[in-house]
């Protein structure tokens, strides 16, 4: 693994979980749209079907993703960052990271709040996290819908802050994530 | 040829003897089957207490398993196990009662394309007849729902407690075979066809 001795790209997995899982957020926010927007039926029922495998998924590749980043640290940010834009940097990816548990869990305990097993694609069930109690499901509602804004919003603030890096610093932060692309040779960065 | 025919007296004497006969014939087939002579004595009849008792359904929704409760229902119960033929069940559900803890779900079922509860609010179960089985008993009976008979064979156990009987049993069925599923609902590819049901009643000997 070239990046084990001098890690200023993020590896092959990293940038796999990175993509699968962004790729997945886009699916999961289509689907969650799309059943709402529907009469209760089966076209319903069919697209939340959906969306709580794809949610699982993610909560399975997360955890993946944190092991694998635990053995295989990420590239140091580059040191021409000021504080704030460190804490920020901090601060969303930390955010991140909990609301991919935070939304799957909180989907998961609302279809077992409201005795709506989950099963994962029709392959095996997930055991329900909470009893059944239509008060908590209402709670859990909210509280996914809120989290899934919170969600969208720090995304958008991680694409401009990439963007923002590209373009604007003319840094490798964006690049150093992105497959069949090159780190740009800036040897002050080997840290 | 007068001669030849036996005296009044004499005839008479026969036919009360071939009557004798008869009834000690009769008599003996009696004793010596006694249980169908005596079977529709036999039988104990019993009124289950919805209260104690579950008669539960688990349908497959999206994958994964649902169950869901008819909390009214009324069953008349006669069964004896030595009296298998004079056995009889007649369980009346009510179909509005059905409860799968959520609302969204329990108002769609009642609804038109699936139970249909405005037309058919009752289920109606009565058996036909009954087998010893290596667990238990089985039995054989027509189940009405959604305006739609077929026989539904159910397995159960019968265990005699003080004040009664326990009745335990469950039994699978297909919800299309009644037309339970119209439109949308009447694909199995998110609502499974299979249905499983399980009951436990409590049975209180009739006075």
């Amino acid at each position: 693994m070239p990046n084990q001795k001098y890690p200023k790209r993020y590896g092959a997995v990293a940038q796999g979980f990175h993509w699968i899982i962004a790729a997945l957020i886009v699916v999961q926010f289509t689907l969650a749209w799309k059943a709402v927007n529907l009469p209760l039926g089966v076209r319903q029922l069919a697209l939340l079907a959906r969306h709580k495998s794809f949610g699982m998924t993610v909560l399975m590749l997360v955890v993946l993703r944190l092991l694998w980043r635990l053995k295989n640290p990420p590239p140091a940010l580059p040191p021409g960052m000021a504080p704030w834009e460190r804490i920020l940097a901090r601060v969303s990816h930390t955010a991140l990271y909990v609301l991919l548990f935070a939304m799957p869990l909180t989907g998961w305990m609302m279809s077992s709040a409201k005795n709506y097993s989950v099963s994962w694609f029709g392959l095996f069930t997930w055991p329900n996290l909470i009893a059944k109690d239509q008060h908590a499901f209402k709670l859990l509602v909210s509280t996914h819908h809120i989290l899934s804004w919170t969600l969208l919003t720090i995304v958008i603030l991680h694409i401009l802050a990439a963007f923002k890096h590209h373009f604007w610093d003319k840094d490798d932060v964006m690049l150093r994530m992105l497959p069949f692309s090159r780190a740009k040779p800036t040897p002050e960065q080997r840290s | 040829m007068m001669r030849h025919l036996p005296a009044p007296g004499s005839f008479a004497a026969a036919a009360l003897l071939a009557a004798t006969a008869l009834l000690a014939a009769v008599a003996l087939l009696a004793v010596a089957s006694p249980r169908t002579a005596g079977a529709a004595d036999a039988v104990t009849s019993y009124t289950a207490d919805p209260q104690q008792g579950r008669i539960e359904f688990t349908g497959v929704q999206a994958g994964a398993d649902f169950t869901g409760v008819f909390h009214k229902f009324t069953a008349a119960i006669a069964f004896a196990p030595d009296a298998l033929a004079s056995s009889h069940f007649d369980v009346l559900i009510d179909v509005n009662s059905l409860d799968t803890m959520d609302n969204d779900r329990d108002t769609t079922m009642r609804g038109a394309d699936v139970f249909d509860v405005a037309h058919w609010p009752a289920a109606h179960y009565v058996t036909r007849s009954f087998t010893k089985t290596a667990t238990g008993y089985a039995a054989v009976g027509a189940l009405t729902v959604h305006g739609v008979t077929k026989d539904v064979p159910i397995d159960f156990q019968f265990t005699q407690t003080p004040a009664g009987a326990k009745l335990e049993g469950h039994a699978e069925l297909k919800r299309l075979d009644f037309g339970v599923g119209r439109g949308d609902w009447k694909s199995t590819e998110w609502v499974g066809d299979t249905v499983k049901v399980t009951f436990s009643l409590v049975l209180k000997r009739k006075a």
